[in-house]
């Protein structure tokens, strides 16, 4: 597949001819923070933004959706979102994140409801121009990405380098007229950026390497750590919502008025949540803090790695880090301790 | 839908089947047996449906009847939520929806050929076990010596009676019951299940030992166990945990690592020891 | 199989989560499609003693209130709190703050503060008088979720009221946490249902839902050390919808 070049003016220009004929979501200014959002303008495009408030995620597993609609005594019909989309601007530790929720979407049972929408997606990826104050992407090896995006821009200064990766990517590119074949000026300019951001990203640092963590934390099952850190837990689920890799969800119906059709609808839900595991009759599981506050972790760092062939399930982007009010929520900072008290190897 | 995702299924889509026979067992229990609209249905002991009342939810149910036995299969729901509180509601000829069999974690149907089989079971324990008590009773040949103990908390929380009475009037199962808190109508052992353990004639050390009751049953039948010296990969556990999609996606069942709705609702006691939060 | 009967009465309140009844505008006729409204006093003038839902709206200052509220629970098989009157004792519950009642009667009703019909007692919630089957939070409170309670129950179901706090629902909705933008947000330790309405909208969560069934205090004790504040700034925050709340009872 091909690699260009683009002027960013030129690229402003090709980013509105997009938005005229496609559905385009892409990161944006929302007050002093971005996000991801509808793009009217290319002018409200930001590339050089720093991490959105929320993960892309949720253009694959909104907050809430409907899975079916039914009819009392009838039958169940499955629905879905199947409009085409361009992602404009995923970050590369985002990137990583989507191959993972797409591996385990698809495995085992088809999610068709996740894959739908992942399949209708065009992901316009794009490496980080400015760190954010959470960010560890290198120290988990998501600071630059090798797969899964459809075209991936690189900011070298006055123009990006934009490589298209799929078939989807080239055709999108092809929109670009004033895009040139990259140089080797232009490729090592890239080179230089990945290079940087490998090492930059990195305002956390982890003590190991993150394939040692499934280790790590299989001896570290009745550490004190998760007593101390729970100890001031919420409970409120910020960790699981902002995190591009949790995915847990409640399904529930609703009724219409007419008490005979209806939808039945599934949610984001989060395994730090009183009542996650608790069932009818009222037992729950886990009714500790510590345990769910442990449980996150290990799902980052043990139990979706034995799913997904090793990856580690964080990806270093901070956001848990940042929406954590009582600053308990960093996996690097329980990682260390652990590491401090347990050692390596 | 998109091309590649129309040639699959959806996973959560449940289909329709009718209530072929409705009644009530006693006050917090229902029977039910279903048959599916379109299709037959095999499956195995130990597995369970997703069972959907339209407007109220979805709730897990493990199959109480057997494959041998035809004419649809057999489910008892004990009133406890919304759904299960629908459930009751139904009767003959009402429709609703199914999802599967689903679970890998089975019955040990055929490991336990020709070994001796002992099933404990606590309370409503008994109905999902029956699934496979009747298996074993339809292939009698193929399986040793079968115990099956059954300890109830009331005298009227006791299910399946007339089965059970019928077990236990046969030569070739020894059926041992106990109630906990019994009334003068009761004759029999009183306390808990553990207690009839040690009253078990065939041997217990080679023998396949299935395990169904509350939580809080389970830590004290495996002590007993223990003392007799059972290995751990011949007891068999049926775990309870919120399965809420029953595929392996939302998270509620997890126990560490593993998803119940998909390695179990069965799983054998050594494989439970990476699984701190089982027990 | 004929219409549920529903009542709709007023305890002490401003009457605005009825209002929130009223502008339910076209989905009122679907609701009034599912059930007959038999008393309404701020939409209808007629009367009824029969009914299957009462829904309770206000919170319970005076003796008579109680007797009236208790023939209400009799008369009805299910009893719906409505609004955070009914639900907390919302914002009428300042009052119990004060150790002199009668101090407080004359500061609010000065020379009138003896009539009869003030002979008011500390507030409570309706579910410290009477058993309350469903809670509908929030002053005022959401539409959406009203109605979602009223089909659910219309149906014979348990609505599904969240035990998470808001903050679930503001940061499913992008928002960034107003902590960081130096407000005294109660997000953390309020029931989630509203959609974090309020912080959506730039201000802080005023807790009107009430607390979670668990709230975590260590953690709140921290996080306002850590943003160089120190109790009372919480407590002052707390004060609007918290005061003297005993734990609601959730059926």
């Amino acid at each position: 597949m091909s690699v260009k070049k683009i002027a960013k003016k030129d690229f402003v220009e090709f980013v509105e001819t997009l938005i005229r004929k496609e559905r385009v979501f892409g990161v944006q200014a929302k007050g002093d923070r971005f996000d991801f959002a509808p793009l009217e303008s290319a002018q409200d495009l930001r590339l050089d933004y720093d991490v959105t408030l929320q993960p892309p995620k949720k253009f694959f597993q909104p907050p809430a959706e409907v899975l079916m609609t039914f009819e009392v005594g009838g039958g169940y019909q499955s629905q879905y979102d199947d409009e085409p989309f361009v992602l404009l601007g995923v970050h590369p530790y985002d990137m990583v994140a989507i191959n993972q929720m797409d591996e385990l979407f698809s495995q085992d049972n088809y999610d068709t409801h996740y894959m739908t929408r992942r399949n209708n997606a065009t992901i316009v990826a794009c490496d980080v121009a400015k760190p954010s104050e959470n960010v560890f992407a290198s120290s988990m090896g998501t600071a630059v990405v090798k797969s899964g995006y459809d075209v991936l821009l690189t900011d070298i200064g006055d123009s990006y380098v934009c490589e298209a990766a799929t078939e989807k990517g080239e055709k999108l590119m092809a929109a670009a007229k004033k895009a040139v074949p990259a140089d080797d000026a232009a490729l090592k300019s890239r080179e230089a950026v990945w290079a940087k951001n490998k090492k930059g990203l990195n305002r956390h640092e982890l003590k190991c390497d993150p394939a040692y963590l499934p280790k790590l934390l299989a001896k570290a099952y009745k550490h004190p750590v998760w007593e101390e850190r729970a100890k001031t837990c919420f409970s409120c689920g910020s960790c699981n919502q902002v995190c591009p890799t949790c995915y847990c969800f409640n399904v529930q119906d609703d009724v219409n008025w007419d008490m005979k059709t209806g939808k039945r609808e599934r949610a984001w839900d989060g395994c730090l949540l009183d009542g996650f595991t608790k069932v009818a009759g009222e037992h729950e599981f886990r009714k500790q803090r510590a345990d769910r506050f442990r449980h996150r972790i290990y799902r980052k760092g043990m139990y979706v790695p034995e799913k997904i062939g090793g990856q580690i399930a964080c990806v270093g982007c901070g956001r848990c880090v940042a929406a954590c009010l009582p600053d308990i929520a960093n996996p690097v900072a329980v990682y260390n301790r652990l590491i401090d008290d347990l050692g390596i190897g | 839908m998109c091309q590649c995702c129309a040639e699959k299924k959806d996973i959560y889509l449940p289909e329709l089947a009718t209530v072929m026979d409705a009644k009530a067992m006693n006050v917090t229990e229902r029977y039910l047996r279903l048959a599916m609209d379109d299709g037959p249905f095999d499956f195995v002991p130990g597995q369970f449906v997703e069972v959907s009342v339209a407007g109220i939810g979805e709730a897990p149910i493990t199959i109480s009847s057997s494959p041998t036995q035809n004419g649809g299969f057999e489910l008892v729901v004990r009133k406890v939520g919304n759904v299960t509180k629908a459930i009751h509601n139904l009767n003959k000829g009402d429709k609703l929806g199914i999802r599967g069999p689903l679970g890998d974690g089975m019955y040990p149907v055929d490991e336990a050929k020709g070994k001796n089989v002992v099933f404990i079971c606590g309370g409503i324990g008994l109905v999902p076990q029956r699934s496979f008590v009747n298996y074993v009773l339809d292939n009698r040949d193929d399986y040793g010596e079968v115990t099956i103990l059954q300890g109830t908390k009331e005298y009227d929380q006791r299910l399946f009676t007339d089965e059970v009475a019928a077990w236990d009037k046969r030569d070739d199962v020894q059926m041992l019951e106990t109630i906990d808190l019994p009334d003068k109508r009761w004759k029999s052992n009183v306390g808990v299940v553990t207690k009839l353990i040690p009253m078990i004639k065939s041997e217990l050390k080679s023998a396949v030992v299935l395990v169904c009751g509350p939580p809080v049953m389970y830590k004290f039948v495996l002590m007993s166990l223990e003392e007799h010296e059972v290995p751990h990969e011949n007891i068999f556990l049926n775990l309870e945990r919120k399965m809420k999609c029953g595929v392996g996606k939302c998270g509620h069942c997890q126990i560490n690592s593993t998803y119940t709705c998909m390695d179990g609702p069965v799983f054998r006691y050594s494989d439970l020891a990476t699984m701190p939060e089982a027990i | 199989m004929s219409k549920p009967k529903i009542a709709i009465f007023d305890f002490a309140c401003c009457e605005g989560c009825q209002l929130q009844i009223v502008n339910l505008e076209e989905e009122l006729l679907d609701l009034l499609g599912g059930a007959d409204v038999v008393e309404w006093r701020e939409a209808m003038s007629e009367k009824c003693d029969e009914y299957d839902i009462a829904i309770i709206e206000g919170s319970i200052t005076r003796l008579e209130d109680e007797e009236r509220l208790k023939l209400i629970r009799s008369r009805a098989k299910i009893l719906i709190a409505l609004g955070a009157c009914a639900t907390i004792g919302g914002i009428n519950k300042l009052k119990n703050n004060f150790d002199d009642l009668d101090e407080v009667k004359k500061c609010v009703y000065g020379k009138d503060a003896n009539k009869p019909h003030l002979a008011t007692q500390p507030t409570k919630a309706v579910d410290e008088v009477v058993q309350v089957d469903a809670y509908v939070h929030g002053c005022p409170i959401d539409r959406k979720e009203f109605t979602y309670i009223m089909r659910c129950l219309l149906m014979g179901k348990e609505p599904e009221i969240p035990e998470y706090p808001v903050c679930v629902e503001c940061k499913a909705k992008g928002n960034p946490c107003l902590w960081e933008y130096g407000q005294v947000c109660l997000g953390p330790i309020i029931r989630a249902g509203c959609g974090a309405r309020c912080p959506s909208n730039g201000f802080r969560c005023f807790g009107c839902r009430g607390y979670i069934d668990n709230p975590n205090v260590d953690a709140a004790k921290d996080v306002i050390d850590k943003f160089g504040l120190n109790i009372d700034d919480l407590k002052t925050k707390m004060v609007l919808f918290g005061s003297r709340q005993e734990p609601t009872i959730h059926g």
